[in-house]
């Protein structure tokens, strides 16, 4: 008996290794699951009616009926008896009291699934253990409110017996004769090890793992706790990042970190987005960020949906590990990745409404024709009084859906995900929309190998009206800035039926016909993908190797039909162009720890990378087509075929670098990093560059002396220097070249080339020194964190298209030269106002950025306009770079009122000297004897009596964000501004010029007359030049609220019973209101997006007010 | 928290655990190893990896390897000629606007061309910072392919053709910025660094005049008698004296200015050269490749354009606004330059606008148009072949030198020589004859002139209004009123077509020098005078 006894036990035993197994793999994925699933109970109603019915017959009826899932081996199925069953709506816990109470096995509810298991009480067993040494160790579990822990897991040190605990939190193991060390362990816990050595009854109380809740930041190849973290980083949580349906994922940056600004270049569906870390600290080549998305630099990014988090990684110490491409910033984004336990399904859908932010008050028709009229007394006014504005805008539309599948077990994990976004812009006939898919799938191989794939594809197609027309004469007037200019005594159709044309100024097209006559389709396709392998080399050794590519395909058509001038001049206009862009990228890194007897921690990372750029575009054009109804789709069509045009730029990016970290004591914590960065774009002489930087953190609330100090619960100092580049250049440009001419001999093209380029054998990066000094602290428990830094930059290198002297044949040669300098500070706080059942939580963050030159070449103003060409008096005088100003200050005249009657003219070519004119400082001119600028006034108005009249960077740019949850209910309050930015607004230039043009806005109806002179706007005169002054610099600083959002989720009750997890619903508000003393009609919108020509407003597609119904809903 | 506990299942199934940890190990490592060898693969030698070999773009590095080489680069130069910022608009308009017979017409235009216009003029004005680049980036490419003909073995017969094309091409350049700006810099070798030529100094204007002569002189001999096809946008041996005599008559060297001129005339055969008999015909795009008045033109190709080249904005510029043409309006004569313009002339017809249909198909006077109620341009407007319905992107080719031009220069040297003559007389009345011919219409006007009776100083003036007429709007008329200073008498005199108070004869016969160059290379200070 014995024997067979022992025999059972033995087969027995086997089957419950197995089964502990099972019950670990089972706790691991519930307790991953992070119980958001929420411990189901057992109200789960069961009906059965059986009669001497095999258990395997029962467990599938439960199994049905419940979704509860049975883990048992089938050895113990042959042990168990029939049993008969008759239960009406019972519970689960009663059914299975009864089917259980005469087996030999019991069973334990873990998460989804029940487990059979040895009955611990069983007699026999009992009486063997009892003669022999094992015993038996029973307990309770429960967390630190007393609450049982169900699905903790108890082991048994050094062996792989386990078991796991029921949901009252009680567990039961055999444990082998002697001393016997427990190990309990549960995800987000501290880990307990405890000692028994006999037969013991433990209550266990396990408390909160503060390492394992310790926020982990995302850095450059890799991931730290935050209170490792030695520079500077913001984090953004997919909470935030969609909280509003957003284009891409940079919109839903706006306002969340601190140090990031983010702006719209225009409002166009699909339209890009301006983004600058800590400033512009570049003049000439780009200041965007680099975009590092699961490792990749240089990625696509997926939408806002699919990411989880977005690290900006802002000083030396955290981005001189991308060494060239760091200067900027870096973006670190993850998007999500399955997690193990029951699949989940996320439904994300929202439906917005659309209508354009603001309007321009403008003249009627009858105001506009006495305006025109009073310098041109023969002008016939048309008969209609046409809002245009009405006409071009209408309501836009977003519809915005993701579908996401995730979940996994311990081998694999995955991430499926599909989103969806539709707008329709508020202006007619512009609309974007995306198709996108995420895959990200993780495979735990073999103990030691984990790999993994990320697949990104996306279509997108946007059609486009034009806006910020970078030239709007008689062709190529936007639809904005025609809605303004045109006259309002014009018809859309003329009575013979075709459009109007503006009868006064250029005869540009009317912007109904722009919006509706012209065609234009942007179709993108894009894949992305990154394998990855992460090997366990030896304990604290890993490597790391990802190959990645992604492949995007542009294509643009155009066509300009015969009912607008551009088309009509020509017969109607086709153009197709295409663009691919391809990269590689493989990166290979190790990455080892070590811990030396608990207070020095090591931990080191070095690797190489190569990536690779190829950027294909071609296009053909042709013109003169028989028929409107051609559109683009055929080129073949136009009897007047235009030369074509292709083009190949390669470019290659090899890099090797490193980190060490050491931390000793969790008090003081060094980091290195260095990158050794080598471009194909760069001269032969400086083809590679070092970029270190150094970083030192304290800890300080770990010092004893801060132990006294107990509302203090993190104190850390942080203080990094060191050295980044920007490579921003495109290929070639450091070589000699010889371009193309059009040329024509004999009514035919010929072959024709002329120098364009010389060679800079010595071109090479932008290097930016960064400093920062930051502290980051916890007050009360976490309730109140505040991180501050302080940081200068110094740019210097600066790669900048230096002007040659033209007589050389040449225009500019790239050149590095010239300094800048970004200082600045920022201060982010979030705080838990209230916990319990109503929760408040506010984020705030600010940031103050100074930039100016330090140096030019020569010390020389460089002065430029970035004004639309159709404005051709500003004439490229507008802003200057100059030594001690910000970047891109406005340099023009200082408006000085209108000249009343006996005033004295002040002369100069081109400027008025009339009562009623517009009249301009004369602050400088004179020279002395060699010819050396005095800076006095003259009595001449000329180019010397320019001067800096604004300074398009903010003092400040902030964003405050405060969440309440009540019972239900969730409200999302979002505001975010900009103070102290000024702006040159071309559009109000044009406008208000009243140089009998255009129409204007009511501000002309304050215009000087004999009968009006206490004004400071001109009289109406032909020919008034348009000129840069202080008359169209306006304060830019706006307030906005950007979110309002209330939500509302069903209750967790009735959520049981429907069987899905979550269902919220919502409604939400974007950008109702602002408070702007601007003049124009939108204080965030860009007429372009370099950081020469920041805070310029012409004709700009409008932002939009939005209204948004939403759901998430969670299975 | 409980490891994954894979590795146990997987050791359990094991019966040789340690058999399985070798395998577990060889599998590991050469896996490693095949990766790292694959990467190895990946990244070839970095040195190598990082060079850039562009494809499709052209290096200077042994780039001219042949005749052709050197000759595309010459043809680079001429389509830079055909550039919006030359003879496509910048700088033809600017010339036009200076005279006293172009005014601005759309006086809401660029407040550039209207200080060119009024004698308001500083040195950041934005039509000289258009034009001075470009002529230089003429003389830049003909320089390139002077340093590529030196470079490569050819023949003296072929070599020295080449060099002559470069040169006349070079003259022609300097020819014109030394007429606009007197003293410039020089350059007349290639440059591939540009730091050998900042700080130069200017190159004072007799001398860049005696380089222009010497340049012509090489150019005249070494020429052919034609080029193939007989095409006039490409130099000849006649091509060359012409202006040679141009030069001359600028320079007040009469006699030099006669012999080239006259050199030209006597051998109209050998050149083809013969004067187009219908006038109107000289200003049809059409016709303009075949004509064979034209001494040297500027080619443009109907409605086909490449950023600033060929793109033709003349016929825009000049084109009538809110009527069908779509014109700017921007140069519009003034309108005493058509009132004072004799009615019998045929030359008047054709070079003015006086009418034109609206949108509904009705023919209206200027005096209704919408906008600038004058006569308007009509030479680059009114044919412009093969063009956008705005005339942008015409098919005219410019001529900036044409047989009765040479007529005219030898008739105006051989009077300052000898008085009026019957030669001169004759040089006039060919021209004045085609002039009569008036397709339609027995035209008496304008009369032959007859010697009996003149004085020189009549015959002068004769030359110089027959010049005004036959060369309206062709931007000759501002360099014959700065050659002979006329600019007080013209533009304040009692008869002043269009008058301009605040013209300056200290000042305005010179442009001023953009103002950039002058900072980047202070060597060139001064600034020409009251800039």
């Amino acid at each position: 008996m014995q024997k067979t006894a022992y025999g059972a036990f033995s087969q027995s035993r086997k089957c419950m290794i197995k089964i502990i197994l099972i019950m670990k793999m089972t706790a691991f994925l519930l307790i991953v699951g992070c119980l958001h699933v929420g411990a189901k109970g057992f109200s789960q109603k069961i009906s059965l009616s059986l009669k001497n019915a095999p258990l395997e017959e029962v467990f599938q009826k439960i199994e049905t009926q419940t979704g509860y899932g049975f883990i048992y081996a089938k050895e113990q199925l042959t042990k168990m008896k029939p049993v008969d069953l008759y239960f009406v709506k019972a519970e689960l816990r009663t059914v299975l009291e009864t089917v259980f109470k005469d087996q030999v096995f019991s069973y334990t509810i873990s998460g989804e699934n029940i487990i059979i298991k040895e009955k611990p009480e069983s007699k026999v067993e009992q009486e063997y253990f009892e003669q022999a040494p094992p015993y038996i160790v029973t307990g309770r579990i429960v967390n630190e409110e007393g609450k049982p822990l169900e699905g903790v897991s108890v082991v048994i040190k050094n062996s792989k017996t386990g078991v796991s605990t029921n949901g009252e939190g009680r567990f039961s193991i055999e444990v082998a004769p002697g001393s016997n060390v427990l190990v309990i362990t549960y995800v987000g816990l501290e880990s307990r090890e405890i000692k028994v050595s006999g037969a013991t009854i433990l209550n266990i109380t396990m408390k909160p793992d503060e390492a394992e809740s310790r926020e982990v930041v995302v850095v450059g190849y890799g991931g730290v706790r935050k209170s490792d973290l030695t520079g500077s980083v913001s984090s953004v949580k997919s909470k935030d990042l969609t909280a509003y349906p957003a284009t891409n994922a940079v919109q839903a940056l706006q306002g969340r970190a601190a140090g990031v600004l983010v702006q719209a270049n225009n409002g166009n569906p699909g339209g890009g987005f301006k983004i600058r870390v800590r400033g512009g600290t570049s003049v000439n080549a780009s200041s965007d960020p680099i975009f590092v998305v699961d490792g990749f630099a240089g990625a696509l990014l997926p939408p806002p949906e699919d990411i989880e988090s977005m690290e900006i990684l802002k000083d030396a110490s955290a981005t001189a590990i991308y060494g060239s491409r760091g200067a900027n910033g870096v973006i670190l984004i993850t998007t999500k990745r399955g997690k193990a336990g029951k699949p989940k399904i996320d439904i994300n859908s929202s439906y917005s409404t659309q209508t354009e932010i603001n309007r321009l008050d403008l003249l009627n028709a009858a105001e506009f024709a006495e305006l025109i009229k009073e310098v041109n007394p023969s002008y016939t006014p048309g008969t209609a009084n046409t809002n245009w504005q009405d006409l071009i805008f209408n309501k836009g539309n977003i519809q915005n859906h993701q579908l996401s599948f995730s979940g996994g077990n311990d081998a694999v994990h995955y991430y499926i995900s599909g989103a969806y976004f539709d707008q329709k812009g508020v202006i007619t006939n512009s609309s974007f929309r995306r198709f996108s898919i995420t895959s990200n799938l993780d495979f735990n191989a073999t103990s030691w190998l984990k790999v993994g794939l990320n697949l990104f594809t996306q279509s997108n197609t946007e059609t486009g009206v034009i806006t910020q027309e970078a030239s709007g004469g008689s062709i190529g007037t936007g639809v904005v800035a025609g809605a303004f200019k045109f006259g309002p005594d014009q018809p859309v159709l003329k009575p013979d039926g075709t459009y109007s044309i503006a009868v006064v100024g250029d005869p540009f097209d009317n912007p109904v016909a722009t919006a509706v006559e012209r065609q234009n389709e942007e179709v993108g396709d894009r894949l992305q993908y990154n394998l990855y392998a992460d090997f366990s080399i030896l304990k604290g050794l890993k490597f790391k190797t990802t190959f990645g590519s992604f492949i995007n395909n542009e294509r643009n058509g155009l066509f300009t039909p015969t009912t607008l001038n551009a088309g009509r001049n020509v017969g109607g206009a086709a153009t197709v162009s295409a663009r691919k862009v391809k990269s590689f990228i493989n990166e290979n890194f190790l990455t080892y720890t070590k811990q030396f007897n608990t207070k020095h921690t090591f931990s080191a990372l070095g690797g190489v990378s190569y990536q690779k750029f190829i950027n294909e575009s071609f296009g053909a054009n042709s013109q003169s087509f028989l028929s409107n109804s051609v559109s683009f789709w055929n080129l073949g069509g136009g009897s007047v075929s235009l030369p074509g045009n292709s083009a190949l730029t390669e470019s290659t990016l090899a890099s090797a670098y490193a980190r060490l970290n050491y931390n000793f004591s969790d008090k003081y914590l060094l980091t290195f990093n260095g990158r050794y960065d080598g471009s194909s774009n760069f001269s032969k002489n400086n083809k590679w560059a070092f970029f270190p930087s150094a970083a030192l953190a304290w800890n300080m609330h770990n010092e004893q002396f801060m132990n006294r100090v107990d509302f203090i619960s993190s104190f850390k100092w942080r203080l990094s220097y060191g050295l980044t580049g920007n490579q921003a250049i495109s290929p070639y440009q450091t070589l000699a070249r010889f371009s193309p001419v059009f040329t024509v001999l004999n009514g035919a093209a010929v072959n024709a080339v002329r120098p364009t380029t010389i060679a800079n054998d010595n071109l090479k990066w932008e290097t930016t020194a960064q400093q920062n000094i930051g502290v980051d602290i916890g007050i009360f428990k976490g309730r109140v964190n505040v991180t501050a830094d302080y940081y200068i930059s110094k740019t210097s290198d600066l790669l900048f298209n230096v002007q040659l002297p033209q007589y050389s044949g040449y225009t500019t040669q790239l050149k590095n030269i010239g300094k800048i300098e970004n200082k600045g500070f920022e201060f982010a706080i979030n705080t838990k106002n209230l916990v319990g059942k109503f929760q408040w939580n506010t984020d705030f963050n600010i940031s103050f950025n100074r930039n100016k030159v330090v140096e030019l070449p020569g010390g020389n103003d460089i002065i430029y306009a970035f004004a639309p060409g159709h404005m051709v008096g500003i004439s490229n005088s507008a802003q200057v770079l100059r030594v001690g100003q910000p970047v891109g200050s406005f340099f023009g005249w200082q408006y000085n009122g209108v000249y009343q009657q006996g005033a004295t003219f002040i002369p100069g070519a081109g400027f008025e000297q009339v009562v009623g004119g517009e009249s301009f400082r004369d602050i400088s001119g004179k020279k002395d004897a060699t010819g050396k600028p005095l800076n006095e006034p003259d009595g001449l108005l000329n180019g010397d009596d320019r001067t800096v009249i604004g300074n398009p960077n903010p003092d400040f740019i902030w964003g405050l964000n405060n969440d309440f949850n009540f019972h239900n209910f969730d409200l999302n309050i979002f505001f975010q501004g900009s103070q102290g930015n000024d702006l040159l607004s071309y559009t109000l230039l044009e406008l208000e010029t009243l140089s009998a043009i255009n129409n204007s806005t009511k501000v002309a109806l304050n215009r000087w007359t004999p009968a009006n002179t206490n004004t400071n706007v001109p009289k109406v005169a032909t020919g008034r030049p348009q000129r840069v002054s202080s008359r169209w610099i306006f304060d830019g600083s706006y307030i906005r609220l950007k979110n309002l959002a209330l939500g509302y989720s069903l209750p967790a009750n009735f959520m049981k019973r429907v069987k899905v997890q979550r269902v919220r619903m919502y409604i939400s508000a974007q950008n109702i209101l602002t408070f702007t003393d601007y003049r124009g009609y939108d204080p965030e919108v860009n007429y372009r997006n370099a950081n020469l020509n920041a805070g310029v407003d012409y004709g700009s597609y409008p932002n939009a007010i939005s209204y948004t119904a939403g759901l998430n809903i969670t299975f | 928290m409980a490891a994954i506990p894979m590795q146990y299942l997987t050791l359990q199934a094991s019966t040789l655990p340690f058999n399985h940890v070798i395998k577990k190990l060889v599998m590991k490592y050469s896996l490693i190893i095949f990766l790292a060898l694959l990467i190895n693969s990946l990244l070839p030698g970095c040195k190598k990896t990082l060079e850039e070999e562009p494809v499709g773009l052209l290096s200077p590095e042994g780039f001219y390897k042949s005749k052709r080489d050197v000759e595309s680069a010459i043809f680079g130069a001429y389509g830079m000629l055909a550039s919006e910022t030359l003879f496509g608009r910048q700088y033809v308009s600017a010339i036009g606007l200076r005279d006293d017979m172009s005014d601005i017409g759309n006086r809401g235009t660029t407040a550039e061309r209207i200080q060119v216009n009024d004698f308001k003029m500083d040195a950041t004005n934005g039509m000289v910072r258009l034009f001075w680049p470009t002529w230089y980036q003429v003389i830049s490419a003909v320089n390139s392919a002077e340093f590529g003909a030196k470079s490569i073995n050819l023949t003296e017969t072929e070599l020295n053709p080449l060099l002559a094309e470069i040169k006349f091409v070079r003259a022609l350049s300097y020819f014109h910025l030394v007429r606009v700006f007197g003293d410039i810099p020089y350059i007349d070798k290639f440059i591939s660094n540009p730091d050998d030529v900042k700080s130069i100094s200017k190159t004072k204007e007799a001398e860049v005049y005696t380089k222009i002569i010497a340049e012509l002189e090489y150019a005249k001999q070494w020429l052919p008698d034609r080029q193939p096809s007989d095409i006039r946008t490409r130099p000849s041996k006649a091509t060359a004296a012409s202006y040679l005599a141009a030069v001359y008559l600028t320079l007040g060297d009469h006699q030099k200015a006669y012999t080239e001129a006259k050199w030209v005339i006597d051998k109209r055969a050998t050149y083809n050269y013969s004067l187009e008999p219908d006038f109107q015909n000289l200003f049809r795009a059409e016709l303009a490749n075949g004509l064979k008045e034209t001494v040297f033109a500027v080619d443009f190709l109907g409605r086909i354009n490449v950023g600033n080249n060929n793109d033709d904005l003349n016929g825009s510029m000049t084109g009538i606004r809110n009527t069908p043409q779509n014109g700017f309006g921007v140069i519009v004569p003034s309108l005493a330059t058509f009132n004072t313009w004799n009615a019998l002339d045929y030359r008047r017809k054709v070079s003015f606008e006086d009418s034109t249909l609206n949108a509904a198909g009705v023919l209206i006077p200027f005096t209704a148009y919408p906008n600038e109620k004058r006569p308007h341009i009509a030479k680059w407007r009114r044919f412009p072949g093969n063009a956008n319905t705005d005339g942008r992107y015409s098919d005219h080719n410019y001529a900036d030198m044409r047989y009765a031009e040479v007529l005219l220069i030898a008739a105006e040297a051989l009077t300052e020589i000898s008085g009026p003559t019957q030669e001169a007389i004759d040089y006039i009345n060919q021209v004045r004859t085609r002039a009569r011919n008036w397709p339609g219409r027995a035209s008496t006007f304008p009369a032959n002139l007859a010697l009996a009776g003149l004085t020189k100083a009549q015959l002068i003036d004769l030359v110089m209004d027959e010049r005004k007429f036959e060369l309206a709007f062709e931007w000759k008329r501002w360099f014959d009123i700065k050659r002979r200073k006329l600019g007080d008498i013209l533009f304040k005199g009692p008869n002043s077509l269009e008058p301009q108070p605040t013209f300056d004869a200290t000042r305005d016969y010179l442009m001023p020098l953009p103002q950039t160059e002058l900072e980047i290379n202070p060597n060139l200070k001064p600034q020409n005078p009251g800039y």
